[in-house]
């Protein structure tokens, strides 16, 4: 039975711990999320719980987690709506040769690499309920995402969203996340219907019809909306409803058909009309409840799954080196070789490898929908949040060292200078 | 730039395939007692109870619903499942798995039970 003081005091404990820890890492200049992600993980019971056993038990009793996953679920929806429209496919076109080879390279790199390594950690951390093929597709997947929204928050910290290296960092990561979306779709299909009584034609059809109508009827529905709000400059809350139901709808679609909620939520953003006003609009009503009230819920559950260092011994700390290892090798080193490759100096591909191996909370995502479905082990997924933690961590420092603000800004100053 | 990544990939799944896992033992399972339970000299019926494990490769986490939540660290090896106070065999298909064995609690003899597992938590139905 649903506890509601509870329920209240657990958002007011994880909202209070995200904002002092995000307030913390700012100072030490890391993106606010960056310490919302850590304050989840010192909530859970890698740290409360480890120090604090019985107040962890108190505060967040396994029976009451429901409600905070439902909640939590909930801003997830909103928040991949919110990916979703921030990605404008327009922007993709016209980078050319560096592009192209950048993104293939950066998605297949560590997503071989990911699988390589499943060879090794299958019998360590897997179990005989789970195909090789479903882990090792996984663990590719997983090593191969990119966070679109935190990339794009650290660029425009530094002031390097309109940059050469900035623009092609963002085009490469939208690629990345649409690509490795439509992967975790392919491989959450083929777990799912491993396990469940509906026929896999139902799933494979079903997908196709979905996706068709998407594109070829609501697609075309949606500039109506747009033009509503170039009437008036802003969307009446009866049309915002119909953002928010048509969201539902369509992850409640993807949720039937048995991928998973968040890419129904995920597409409909991505067909959203994206005139730079209108997208503002949106995100400026969508993206502040959920940003401070909802995903804190989410690092918060995640958290509360994670066990790092908890149990495994030694053992778990040699395979977290390992994925640690791995994925940066695929992800950092596969992006900087395809960009000097391409022709980019080497501080440059360096810089725009160090971006792309962001992982951030795209990737918290991810693995929840692992553990869910039960491809990964509770330990492989606090494994995978520790390398999703340590990646996002070392982007800000490694990016500063490498492609330093004073050189940038030297650069720019000198092309103002050429243009006067 | 395609073909060569995918026909790596395609490489690696095929000499996974041939690689042995852990049995599968997470999940909910229903723990039946065949025998009852000797704490002194006197016999006290075990009403059948809920068992929780949290499995990662070979470790295992058990979390008896006995009103106190015991937990157990136990291990996988082959067909055999340990722990403290415990033994037992897995035996069955990942799909429809037992457990049988032994389990003792403090200052109490040793108890047999049998234990189902309800439905293995894979595919996230």
């Amino acid at each position: 039975m649903l506890n509601l003081f509870q329920l209240v005091l657990q958002i007011a404990v994880i909202l209070v711990a995200a904002r002092i820890v995000g307030f913390l890492f700012q100072k030490i200049k890391q993106p606010q999320v960056m310490g919302e992600m850590v304050a989840g993980i010192l909530l859970g019971p890698s740290l409360l719980g480890w120090l604090a056993p019985g107040v962890s038990a108190a505060l967040f009793p396994p029976a009451s987690l429901s409600y905070l996953n439902a909640l939590s679920q909930v801003g997830l929806v909103v928040f991949m709506f919110v990916v979703g429209l921030a990605l404008n496919p327009s922007e993709l076109h016209g980078y050319g040769h560096a592009a192209v080879l950048t993104s293939h390279v950066s998605i297949a790199a560590p997503f071989c690499l990911g699988s390589l390594t499943a060879l090794y950690l299958y019998p360590r951390l897997s179990d005989d309920g789970v195909t090789f093929t479903h882990f090792a597709l996984f663990m590719g997947a997983a090593m191969s995402i990119t966070a679109f929204p935190v990339l794009a928050r650290i660029l425009s910290e530094r002031g390097l969203v309109r940059s050469r290296m900035g623009t092609l960092a963002i085009a490469c990561a939208a690629v990345d996340d649409v690509t490795g979306w439509c992967i975790l779709a392919y491989i959450v299909v083929l777990v799912r219907v491993a396990h469940a009584a509906r026929p896999a034609w139902v799933t494979i059809a079903g997908s196709l019809v979905y996706v068709c109508i998407m594109l070829f009827v609501v697609r075309r529905m949606l500039p109506a909306l747009e033009r509503a709000f170039r009437k008036r400059d802003h969307l009446s809350d009866d049309l915002l409803a119909v953002i928010v139901v048509l969201v539902l709808a369509s992850a409640l679609a993807t949720e039937w058909l048995g991928i998973h909620l968040l890419f129904g939520a995920f597409l409909m953003g991505a067909i959203m009309p994206k005139s730079p006003e209108f997208t503002r609009y949106l995100l400026h009503k969508f993206e502040s409840v959920t940003v401070v009230l909802l995903l804190p819920l989410f690092f918060a559950y995640t958290g509360l799954r994670t066990r790092i260092g908890v149990g495994g011994g030694r053992a778990i700390w040699f395979y977290s080196a390992i994925v640690i290892v791995v994925a940066i090798t695929g992800k950092l080193g596969g992006s900087m070789f395809a960009a000097r490759l391409a022709g980019m100096p080497w501080r440059e591909a360096a810089a725009l490898g160090i971006l792309m191996n962001t992982r951030g909370l795209m990737e918290l995502v991810i693995l929840n929908i692992g553990l869910d479905i039960g491809v990964i082990s509770p330990a492989m997924f606090s494994i995978m949040v520790l390398m999703a933690l340590v990646t996002t961590f070392m982007t800000t420092p490694l990016l500063e060292w490498v492609y330093p603000t004073r050189l940038f800004t030297a650069q720019v100053d000198e092309i103002h200078k050429n243009v006067a | 730039m395609v073909g060569l990544p995918l026909l790596g990939l395609l490489g690696i799944l095929d000499a996974g395939r041939g690689i042995p896992a852990p049995l599968s033992i997470g999940g909910e399972w229903t723990l039946e007692f065949n025998s009852v339970l000797y704490c002194g000299n006197d016999p006290a019926g075990l009403p059948p109870t809920a068992l929780n494990i949290s499995q990662s490769g070979t470790e295992a986490l058990m979390t008896l619903n006995d009103g106190h939540a015991t937990t157990r660290e136990a291990t996988v090896n082959g067909t055999a499942l340990t722990a403290k106070s415990l033994t037992a065999t897995i035996s069955g298909k990942p799909g429809a798995r037992t457990l049988e064995g032994k389990m003792q609690f403090d200052g109490c003899a040793p108890v047999a039970f049998r234990a189902v597992r309800q439905a293995p938590k894979k595919g996230g139905e």
